[in-house]
């Protein structure tokens, strides 16, 4: 689809018979406009970081492409075994690059899915929104501060649609979880406790080397300060580095708190404080806490938020399922959250892909007078509705920086060893200049926001 | 005290008033320690041993042993960050002043690089200088150019733009994008992050 002024053939044909014998039966907003595609229309797509996560979302987008919801036109990855594999998935005339500006650059692309390693997602998101691509970008959004900013004001200004895969809102139990939570159930919420197991330990540590040749080391590592290739710092594991995946509290954290921050009605909130504690690796370059415990104050209103990584020992039992219920059997009981109120609680296991709820939510019956809650299509299509209605996203940008930033926080106390402050207004922590420091991260060139 | 200068000896090469106290001797040894979990406490706690380790523990960053290496960068980590607490400006000093004695040329690129990164957390301006020179040095010159970009104040603005005068054609790009992350507008060097320069090989399937 041509991002221009001028409609299209099918564009036109489409207004014009809706002028000429329906005129207001198709709201305007479903018209294709500059930007956003008609109700109609295909939405064409690109993939930048095509492995991993990103090689399910390929598969995901091929099944939907096959339905005529989307056309892919584009693979990408830094990767090229990774890219090879993409470009086979993907199918007869799908162009592969290895590098993303390449796609930003081509005006018949809509909407990109970015899911490379966490520290590109600040870049890449800001740089396809300054391209006028909408954006379904992995989570966790952002490694800094910084990089949250500029991705809120980069979605704001090109006015693109932003969904980010904190998908555990979109799932059938977490809808049914918000609806039970949020009509008082278990009274008012004053504390939410989260639990995952703990990150692990690299057991396997092996030299730094130089890279394989089917990999650009350069590109991979992108706004990374530059290091040295280690194959315990790639595909997968990066998530163990603090500089990049940032351990489990950023990649099971950007789904747990979601949740909390969705069912307490949060997003847009921040603590006001932040104090950590945990294990470190004892070796091996994984440097991210081991176990983990970070305490988050909220004030006005005034509640507290925990993130535990505990031994497996410790953690909640699993509820016992038949598999009928909505979300299915429990397969990841190993993290969740505990919601304690003034007059109960409740528990969820999951929070991403698999979001189970405690039984009595899912039983619950609302009564007349029930308090609403969304319910998320799919997170998907939750995304194609905000390309396509300009209606705000589940997990939109500034939701997803939310969250993102208070596992950067937290990150960060356990890295200091101290308490922080934070302005959430200002969005900036408060009276710790080397903290205050450690806010943005300067970027290599020309890998910048 | 008596006691720790009792135990002073010198570290050979190892900059401004290197020495080596009880405390840092027993930090090393531990951190040379063939038990990870010995090495895991002693660079844990390390912060508290301060700057007095700052030589030591760069040495001991060159260990044949990645582990012991490992452990000895993390230990001078945690004296960093333990420095750079809010009210303890004199021991942030002292630090940072130590850590500038490991820029030097005879030091390894490896400590060197990420001394300069110690010091993007804990220099003021009257480090500016010597992170500065590093820019004229080709293994280090881009980490020296970021870590300026993040050490507030004018003096780092100040040391980017006689950086930028002076540097070779090849990295003016470089130090453009800091500077105008620090708020200058320059000239002839235009942002060129948007700009594609690496083709795959990989072929698309045919339609």
């Amino acid at each position: 689809m041509k991002r221009t002024n001028k409609l299209s053939r099918r564009e036109f044909l489409a207004a014009a018979g809706a002028a000429a014998t329906v005129p207001y039966f198709i709201p305007s907003d479903v018209l294709a406009k500059p930007n956003r595609p008609g109700a109609n229309d295909r939405i064409v797509t690109a993939h930048i970081g095509v492995g991993g996560m990103g090689g399910g979302h390929l598969r995901d987008m091929k099944n939907r492409m096959n339905k005529g919801e989307v056309k892919i036109v584009a693979v990408c990855d830094a990767d090229e075994n990774r890219l090879a594999k993409a470009a086979m998935t993907a199918g007869p005339g799908v162009t592969p690059y290895r590098d993303y500006r390449y796609v930003l650059q081509r005006k018949d692309v809509d909407a990109v899915v970015i899911a490379t390693p966490d520290h590109w997602h600040g870049v890449q998101m800001v740089h396809a929104a300054e391209c006028g691509k909408h954006v379904y970008v992995e989570k966790p959004a952002c490694c800094t501060i910084e990089e949250g900013k500029a991705m809120m004001a980069a979605a704001k200004k090109n006015k693109v649609s932003v969904q980010v895969g904190s998908q555990g809102r979109s799932q059938p139990e977490a809808y049914l979880a918000h609806r039970y939570l949020v009509n008082g159930n278990i009274g008012h919420i004053n504390r939410v406790d989260c639990f995952h197991y703990p990150s692990p330990e690299d057991r396997n540590p092996v030299p730094d080397s130089d890279p394989p040749e089917e990999l650009d080391w350069d590109l991979w590592l992108g706004p990374l300060r530059w290091r040295p290739y280690n194959k315990r710092y790639l595909h997968g594991v990066f998530r163990w580095l603090l500089e990049s995946g940032g351990g489990q509290i950023r990649d099971r954290g950007a789904h747990v708190m979601s949740c909390a921050m969705w069912w307490m009605g949060a997003d847009g909130t921040g603590p006001v404080t932040i104090e950590a504690t945990g294990t470190s690796p004892k070796q091996g370059l994984w440097d991210s806490a081991v176990l983990m415990d970070v305490t988050y104050t909220f004030k006005n209103p005034d509640w507290v938020m925990t993130w535990r990584q505990m031994p497996n020992d410790k953690l909640p039992k699993a509820e016992e399922r038949t598999g009928k219920e909505p979300g299915g059997k429990i397969s990841r009981p190993g993290y969740g959250a505990i919601y304690r109120g003034s007059s109960g609680e409740f528990i969820h296991w999951g929070g991403d892909g698999g979001t189970w709820a405690e039984k009595k939510a899912r039983e619950w019956k609302p009564g007349p007078g029930a308090k609403e809650v969304y319910k998320s299509p799919g997170h998907k299509e939750d995304w194609f509705k905000g390309i396509k209605t300009g209606a705000k996203t589940i997990m939109n940008i500034d939701a997803a920086v939310g969250v993102a930033n208070l596992t950067i926080l937290g990150n960060l106390s356990f890295i200091l060893g101290r308490k922080i402050e934070w302005d959430q207004k200002k969005q900036e922590i408060v009276g710790d200049e080397q903290a205050r420091r450690m806010m943005s991260r300067p970027q290599r060139h020309p890998y910048h926001l | 005290m008596s006691r720790d200068k009792a135990n002073k000896k010198s570290v050979a090469g190892a900059g401004v008033g290197a020495v080596r106290t009880k405390a840092v001797t027993e930090l090393i040894e531990k951190i040379k320690d063939s038990s990870p979990e010995v090495r895991t406490k002693a660079w844990l706690g390390a912060g508290e041993v301060g700057w007095r380790a700052v030589a030591a523990l760069a040495e001991a960053m060159t260990d044949e042993d990645p582990e012991v290496a490992r452990a000895a960068k993390r230990a001078l980590w945690k004296i960093v960050r333990h420095a750079g607490r809010p009210g303890a400006d004199k021991e942030r000093k002292n630090v940072a002043t130590h850590l500038a004695g490991l820029l030097a040329d005879d030091k390894p690129v490896a400590v060197r690089r990420e001394t300069l990164w110690m010091l993007s957390e804990i220099g003021e301006k009257e480090l500016i200088k010597p992170i500065a020179g590093l820019m004229s040095n080709k293994e280090l010159r881009e980490d020296a150019r970021m870590v300026l970009e993040r050490i507030p104040g004018k003096a780092s603005v100040a040391a980017l733009m006689a950086g930028f005068k002076t540097s070779p054609e090849d990295f003016k790009g470089n130090i453009a994008q800091s500077l105008r992350k620090r708020g200058k507008k320059v000239r002839g060097y235009e942002c060129v992050k948007l700009v594609p320069t690496k083709k795959t090989t990989v072929k698309a399937l045919p339609k």
